[in-house]
């Protein structure tokens, strides 16, 4: 998956992939699965091993819970979609994986969830840690008044990290479909670009200290039409590399690039969560399937 | 849905009789204040400057020579181009600005800081910070402790030498002498003006190439910056043909010609391509020369104002007619110094304490409305304060120079904060969000974030809350700051006057139908002058900040 990640492995695989208990003596902050894919080789299908996983999270803010006892897996190497009405809690589970949460006063989380097995709301966790090895991109593309180079090296100069910056800059825009629009103005400032440019800058920048997982938040509600497939395509092609969980307004959108969907509904309770194609052709809830034909919501 | 059926005759009328009387009403508030504020700023002027003095030849030659080109070039600058016309008249007022800057700085060059200690003071300070850049750029393999104390430890070698002030008290002897002692005590030391040019067109240099590399590139910038530092010591050599000193000449080309060639440069000759502007400000400057030049040749009288290079040249005397301000102007400019340095860093740091790191509980918001209420409080109070801690508990002697800014950036420090902490606040928090959704530290989004962001609006905070110090008359008083100096101050510990000061004496003490007329006005003057320049200064920041922000 990552070169850097590689070189970051513990010793203690094993009590990664399953999601065990976490090792409380062990010096690494989250423990490292081991990125060489187990392929079973008669179906060629890649068994996915589960990167996050929520057991009975509940937030509240201040007295109003927002979510109530959201238990769910979500596999690497895929798009998942979370999806439901405004309100419903669905980006306040995406700043729970990340702990953005944290920087509410009035929120408090609790119940268990797991990033690559060690529980991210352990009091040995340090979030800025956490947010290093999680990257996020925002609802309204938030670019730093800084030069499109310094925008997508900010996460590395952070972490003090080394290596060819150049390198490392034109690979994260080209991975994020920008390069070719910018290699020439590198040293302009990322406001200066257009909309949905300055999203895909935010996207490279996310990328490029090499996260485990991608949170977006609405990444496409601010763009229009055609920035907003440029986006899609590009989420698809990440999907290969990182493990993408998506908050959308839009049900088209989530059925065309998403690999499983989380449907939230109002109160903050996980009504349904399936591969995307069950979920759209034939939902186990009442509930959702009136969600998704837009009989409410 | 409408349909033919129901016409609508008439839609009737919404009554907007109180609204155009409320409009009236604050028209002539607005007007009253203006119409006030200006008769008075008139009449001060008038007695200050006394233009009915002037020869009407003198008024005719530089309507002809400057008001006329200007207003005709002005109006076809401004219809080709509104962009070309505001280039133009900001150039000539940062010609203007610079100018009165440049007799700042050089006040303090030539009568404050002797060239010698200011030139091994700049390389003592220059070369450790080179060397700290240096540090920084190598930080990936280099712990932050270990730098910062290699950084701490070269300063105060380089500044106090070993074992410094620490060893002093214990005794210890001076072994190695600081970098600025060392300098100080070469047998042969060059003359006073390439010590000076070398300073300030080090600055200069450097401040132009730092900006011509953020316009074009960084090989450019380091080309100008060599220009600019090698023009500032051309200039000294060049001066004494057209009648200028070495020293003041290099002040005037570094602090003046640089920043406006600068400028000319950028709006002129690069894409901006507003060329029609330069020739718009070529117009004003070469119009206010050539109507000079006139009216001397013709033997046209200016006006006898009293604000005159003798004026601004000498001290205090008994008769109004030889009085000056220059030791209040040059205590106003040390006292500023003072007062920005103390207050700057304090200001911003608990700013930047409140915004981003304080928690939202009773302390905090108790110092909130704390620091709200201390920015009403009198100034005399303040005054009272300095005299109480500074001068009868600390033992200061009264109405120094570092007295004297203490008390005044005590005076000034609540409206830092407030205005500091207004400009964190508008940083957009999506912004803190991408920090720290990207795994910043709080350190680490002040630093690289909010400050950089917020940096435009703290400065202007600042500068219009120096604006209220330079003002100031009743602290000063209160710690006992001496009515009428005859020198300038040459060291903190040096008592200090300040122009509010000169003329409240001029006003109180010497109290005469002649220096109410003469000196007092163009006092006044001056010390309006100054406030407006460094008001424009933070009025072009905050429109730069409005305008990227």
């Amino acid at each position: 998956m990552s070169q850097q990640n590689t070189d970051e492995q513990t010793t203690s695989e094993q009590d990664a992939g399953d999601g065990g208990s976490p090792d409380p003596t062990d010096d690494e902050m989250l423990i490292q699965t081991d990125v060489s894919e187990s392929v079973d080789e008669t179906s060629g299908t890649r068994r996915r091993e589960t990167v996050v996983r929520a057991e009975h999270v509940d937030v509240w803010y201040d007295d109003n819970q927002a979510l109530s006892d959201i238990t769910m897996e979500i596999p690497e190497q895929s798009v998942t979609a979370m999806v439901g009405p405004s309100g419903c809690g669905k980006s306040t589970f995406l700043r729970c994986i990340n702990r953005m949460n944290d920087l509410i006063d009035s929120a408090r989380v609790e119940g268990d969830l797991y990033l690559r097995g060690k529980n991210v709301y352990d009091d040995d966790v340090d979030p800025v840690a956490l947010r290093r090895r999680v990257g996020m991109v925002f609802q309204k593309p938030n670019p730093f008044p800084k030069s499109i180079y310094d925008n997508v090296t900010y996460g590395l100069e952070i972490q003090d990290k080394g290596g060819d910056y150049d390198e490392i800059v034109e690979r994260s825009l080209k991975r994020a479909a920008l390069w070719d629009e910018v290699n020439d103005q590198l040293d302009e400032s990322g406001l200066e670009l257009s909309g949905g440019q300055q999203q895909r800058l935010c996207i490279a920048r996310a990328i490029a200290p090499d996260p485990e997982v991608l949170l977006m938040d609405e990444p496409a509600s601010a763009l229009d039409p055609v920035a907003t497939s440029q986006i899609e395509d590009l989420i698809e092609e990440l999907a290969r590399d990182y493990t993408v969980v998506i908050v959308t307004h839009n049900m088209q959108q989530a059925a065309r690039i998403s690999d499983q969907t989380a449907v939230f509904l109002t109160g903050g309770e996980l009504v349904e969560f399936d591969d995307t194609q069950k979920i759209f052709e034939n939902p186990e809830s009442q509930r959702v399937e009136d969600y998704i034909t837009g009989k409410f919501g | 849905m409408a349909t033919g059926s129901s016409q609508i005759e008439d839609f009737g009328q919404v009554s907007r009789t109180v609204g155009t009387i409320f409009r009236y009403l604050i028209l002539a508030a607005t007007l009253f204040g203006i119409v006030v504020l200006a008769a008075l700023l008139v009449y001060v002027a008038n007695d200050a400057l006394q233009p009915a003095t002037a020869d009407p030849g003198w008024y005719l030659t530089f309507f002809l020579t400057l008001v006329a080109p200007t207003a005709l070039v002005g109006w076809a600058v401004h219809r080709r181009g509104p962009a070309a016309f505001t280039f133009g008249s900001f150039l000539v007022g940062l010609l203007v600005v610079s100018l009165m800057f440049s007799g700042g700085v050089g006040l303090l060059v030539v009568d404050v800081v002797p060239p010698l200690v200011g030139f091994s003071f700049a390389i003592a300070i220059a070369v450790p910070t080179a060397i700290s850049v240096f540090l920084t750029r190598y930080s990936h393999r280099i712990g932050f402790t270990s730098r910062l104390s290699a950084t701490a430890f070269v300063f105060y070698l380089s500044l106090f030498g070993l074992p410094g002030p620490i060893g002093s008290p214990i005794g210890v002897p001076q072994v190695v002498p600081s970098l600025a002692r060392a300098i100080q005590s070469i047998p042969v030391i060059p003359v006073d003006w390439m010590m000076v040019g070398t300073v300030l067109g080090g600055i200069g240099g450097a401040v132009v190439g730092s900006y011509v590399a953020g316009v074009r590139d960084a090989r450019t910038g380091l080309v100008a910056g060599g220009l600019a530092f090698a023009a500032t010591l051309v200039s000294a050599v060049v001066g004494p043909f057209v009648g200028l000193n070495p020293v003041p000449s290099t002040v005037l080309t570094a602090v003046t010609v640089l920043p406006t060639a600068t400028y000319a440069w950028r709006g002129a000759f690069t894409e901006e391509r507003r060329p029609a502007g330069l020739g718009f400000a070529a117009v004003v400057v070469g119009g206010a020369l050539v109507g000079a030049a006139a009216t001397s040749t013709l033997g046209f009288a200016g006006p006898q104002s009293w604000v005159d290079w003798q004026f601004l040249t000498s001290a205090h005397s008994g008769s109004a007619e030889n009085a000056g301000l220059y030791p209040a102007i040059g205590g106003s400019i040390l006292l500023m110094a003072t007062v920005a340095a103390l207050s700057f860093p304090i200001g911003v740091g608990a700013a930047v304490y409140l915004e981003e790191y304080a928690p939202d509980n009773r302390l905090t918001r108790f110092v909130d409305v704390n620091i709200s209420n201390l920015a009403g409080v009198p100034s005399v109070v303040y005054g009272l304060l300095g005299l109480g801690v500074f001068v009868t508990y600390l033992g200061q002697a009264a109405g120094t120079v570092i007295v004297g800014g203490a008390t005044l950036a005590l005076l000034i420090l609540p409206i830092v904060i407030i205005s500091s902490r207004e400009a964190i606040r508008s940083v957009p928090s999506n912004m803190r969000q991408a920090s720290y959704g990207m795994g910043a530290t709080r350190w680490q989004t002040v630093k690289n974030v909010i400050l950089p962001e917020a940096f435009p609006g703290i400065l202007t905070g600042t500068i219009l809350a120096l604006g209220r110090a330079i003002g100031e008359t009743a602290p000063l008083i209160m710690i006992a700051a001496p009515n009428v100096v005859f020198s300038l101050p040459t060291a903190l510990e040096s008592k200090v006057s300040a122009m509010p000061l000169q003329v409240y004496a001029w006003s109180s003490l010497f109290a005469s139908e002649d220096f109410y007329t003469k000196a007092v006005p163009a006092g006044v003057v001056v010390l309006l002058a100054v406030l407006l320049a460094m008001n424009s200064i933070a009025i072009v920041l905050r429109n730069r900040f409005e305008r990227t922000g």
